[in-house]
């Protein structure tokens, strides 16, 4: 039986009905759009967080842990202590991130689901967007935890702070803009080293230099609004975050596919 | 290899007769600086130093998006020639500025906008080399490096500008900014010996890569004959 | 030697392809040409290239050597468009641990964008015996249960071209039946299937055509049935 004698082209008509109308001749099929990639990824990340939240309670505790450390080494006297609060608020929440962001993408690669995302197809740019965004979330529910623990350790009165109307909601505005401008990059280089050996050196070392920014205009902002802004800097500082975090969106938004495609 | 003659030792032997001339006319010709007298000499290797540094990595930048772009062993080889130049000299460059900062402040470190730049480059860049140690697979480590380059590089600007700022609001020493015409002439030759110098490590380190690689590569197995059957 | 098609014709082809990890060719020399509608069987011990076939097709690698094309496009380079036309049954199961079955099957259902409804997502579980919510989170299946769950994603996404690695692995009689069962669906259904398996005797009848593979080459062209007969001969 040679091939030649089967009839290719009539096997074509009795094919079910393609995907969706859009069938081009090539076979290629149209797929959804990449909006409804990103919602349903989007969608997929909330309910992993929701089925995991037990790890955020831990990373809360580590960041916790590491600011009554801090607070031990802290100078005792009231005045200096208040000053180094914004210092060490901050690092802890640089500390947790390295956990939370290093976890984000143990589950992608246990039975290889990621990869599975990728033969969907599913565009990379939607995954890390999505990603990024649970990691900025995971970030953001710190606060609650910290930034009470900190005011407590470090004996701040908020309502003490001259020049800076609500206090409270500016900080969670720093706090919001640093998580961001950390789960961004964090995101993109947690992916590359998750499968790696030696990752818990090679994430943080690489990491860590990279958001130098973030961990001075955060604290440069904190401080301002724990200690006053005579001069109105806060906004610049807010700025400046707020650049960091959309230069390594971007860039994470376009360099995602690359590291985590096989090739 | 063997044979074909390489254009960069010609650079190298350039670079070195550039640099001879450039640090003699630097030591011994140049007229000391006004306030800060032989010290100020140093600047005839920092300044042309940190060019290159930046050069480098600039050329690790470039290769990079060539090495996504075309996935080809040669751009790799690029990125790995010029990151790990460029880490070389941004750690020489980190060793001079504490040096200067020793001889004109009086301490090792000063928190400097370029001194803690360079620092955080340096950081940044060895990282880099850092993750392609850690990954096996060769296709991986060429687009790991990448990625990771370009973020570096995009990130430099930022800590730039951030430490500049942070530094802005206390009053700081900062290193002089003009140069007098007769401090230019070596400058520049030592600026060009570096350059070229820069160019040789990056060739061999790029063809030292390469034929790493191709030891690696073993060649194709030989074609082995098919049994072809017809009918059942 | 391949027969020759028109390219309109063809689904699949692989001309020289090679592959090669660190100092190991995983495959090599491969000419394949796999017409729309057809199945090939693609039989080899392990570690023989099978699976880095399917990957390459896939296009989830780049070929070392030699090119491997679907439907016409080149399979890495323009792997979002060749994806949407094919869909890999894997050794992995691609699965997130923390989701239970229904939860997965939505989410797969979604993203392949056609939404089932709850009543749609019941039948489909009904089919692979995954129904039970007792069941829990993928993270306590067992590997038979991951593949039956696995099956589901490649239904749901209804390709052109189905690529299948060890479709029967893992699995008891009856998976093994509902497998075959559904495999002759595709076959009626003009699908071009693309199956690497060690099951000779089930795969071969399933099949047009079979490939021998051995340390990444192939050694062995003919008809599945010839196939079958090969393998039980002794050697």
């Amino acid at each position: 039986m040679s091939l030649a004698s089967r009839e290719l082209p009539s096997v074509a008509a009795t094919m079910a009905p393609p995907r969706s109308p859009a069938d081009t001749p090539a076979g290629a099929i149209s797929g959804p759009s990449w909006l409804n990639n990103l919602r349903a990824m989007l969608a997929k990340e909330l309910l992993l967080e929701w089925r995991n939240l037990s790890r955020l309670g831990s990373v809360a505790l580590f960041g916790a842990v590491t600011l009554v450390l801090f607070s031990f080494v802290a100078p005792p006297q009231a005045g200096a202590r208040r000053m180094a609060t914004a210092g060490f608020l901050v690092l802890a929440l640089l500390l947790s991130s390295t956990l939370s962001l290093s976890e984000s993408f143990r589950k992608e690669t246990h039975h290889r689901a990621l990869t599975g995302l990728l033969l969907v197809p599913v565009a990379p740019s939607a995954i890390f967007i999505a990603k990024a965004f649970a990691n900025f979330f995971q970030l953001v529910l710190l606060a609650p935890v910290l930034i009470p623990v900190a005011l407590v350790l470090f004996s701040v009165d908020l309502t003490a702070t001259s020049g800076v109307s609500y206090p409270l909601l500016q900080l969670l505005a720093v706090w919001a803009l640093a998580s961001a401008g950390l789960a961004a990059p964090g995101t993109l280089y947690a992916a590359m080293t998750s499968d790696l050996r030696g990752r818990d050196v090679v994430l943080p070392l690489l990491f860590f230099p990279l958001v130098v920014p973030v961990l001075l205009a955060a604290v440069k902002a904190t401080a301002l609004v724990l200690s006053g802004d005579a001069m109105g800097q806060l906004g610049s500082w807010n700025l400046l975050l707020l650049i960091f975090a959309v230069v390594h969106g971007t860039l994470g938004t376009v360099l995602f596919g690359y590291a985590v495609e096989e090739s | 290899m063997r044979g074909k003659f390489q254009w960069e030792h010609a650079v190298l032997l350039l670079a070195l007769v550039l640099l001879t001339v450039g640090t003699y006319i630097g030591l011994a010709v140049a007229p000391p600086e006004r306030h800060m007298g032989d010290v100020q000499r140093i600047m005839y290797v920092h300044v042309p130093t940190a060019w290159i540094a930046m050069l480098s990595l600039t050329v690790a930048f470039v290769a990079a998006i060539g090495s996504l772009w075309s996935g080809k062993h040669k751009w790799d080889a690029a990125v790995v020639g010029s990151t790990e130049t460029g880490v070389v000299l941004t750690g020489l460059l980190l060793s001079q500025g504490m040096i200067w900062a020793r001889a004109t402040w009086g301490v090792w470190w000063d928190w400097d906008v370029r001194l803690t730049t360079s620092l955080v480059m340096f950081i940044l860049f060895a990282g880099v080399l850092a993750l392609r140690a850690s990954v096996d697979s060769a296709e991986r480590r060429a687009s790991w490096s990448a990625v990771a380059i370009i973020v570096a590089y995009a990130d430099v600007p930022l800590v730039y500008f951030c430490v500049r700022w942070w530094r802005s609001l206390h009053q700081v020493q900062s290193t002089p900014e003009t140069v007098d015409a007769a401090m230019m002439l070596p400058l520049r030759i030592n600026a060009f010996g570096m350059l070229f110098l820069a160019t040789w490590f990056i060739v061999r380190r790029a063809r030292l890569e390469l034929a790493q690689r191709q030891v690696e590569e073993t060649t194709l197995p030989e074609r082995r004959s098919v049994e072809e059957v017809q009918h059942a | 030697m391949e027969p020759k098609l028109e390219s309109s014709a063809v689904a699949i082809r692989g001309r020289g392809l090679g592959r090669r990890f660190g100092r190991r060719w995983a495959l090599a020399h491969v000419d394949l040409e796999v017409a729309r509608g057809e199945a090939v069987l693609i039989a080899g011990s392990n570690g023989s290239g099978k699976s880095t076939l399917l990957q390459l097709v896939a296009g989830l690698y780049q070929p070392t050597h030699g090119s491997v094309e679907v439907l016409g496009r080149p399979s890495h380079e323009q792997r979002r468009t060749v994806r949407r036309s094919l869909s890999l049954l894997a050794h992995d199961s691609y699965l997130y641990a923390s989701l239970n079955a229904r939860e997965t099957v939505k989410l797969w259902a979604g993203l392949v964008g056609r939404p089932r409804s709850d009543a749609e997502l019941a039948a489909l579980l009904e089919e692979v015996d995954l129904a039970d919510p007792s069941l829990g989170a993928v993270a306590g299946f067992s590997a038979g249960m991951r593949k039956r769950l696995s099956l589901l994603r490649v239904r749901l996404e209804e390709p052109q071209i189905v690529l299948l690695d060890e479709p029967f692995s893992a699995l008891d009689s009856a998976g093994r039946l509902m497998v075959e069962s559904w495999i002759r669906e595709l076959r009626a259904a003009g699908r071009t299937l693309l199956i690497a398996s060690h099951s000779i005797e089930r795969s071969a009848r399933l099949c047009d055509r079979g490939v021998v593979l051995d340390q990444g080459q192939i050694i062995w062209r003919g008809p599945a049935s010839a196939l079958a007969k090969r393998k039980m001969e002794p050697r």
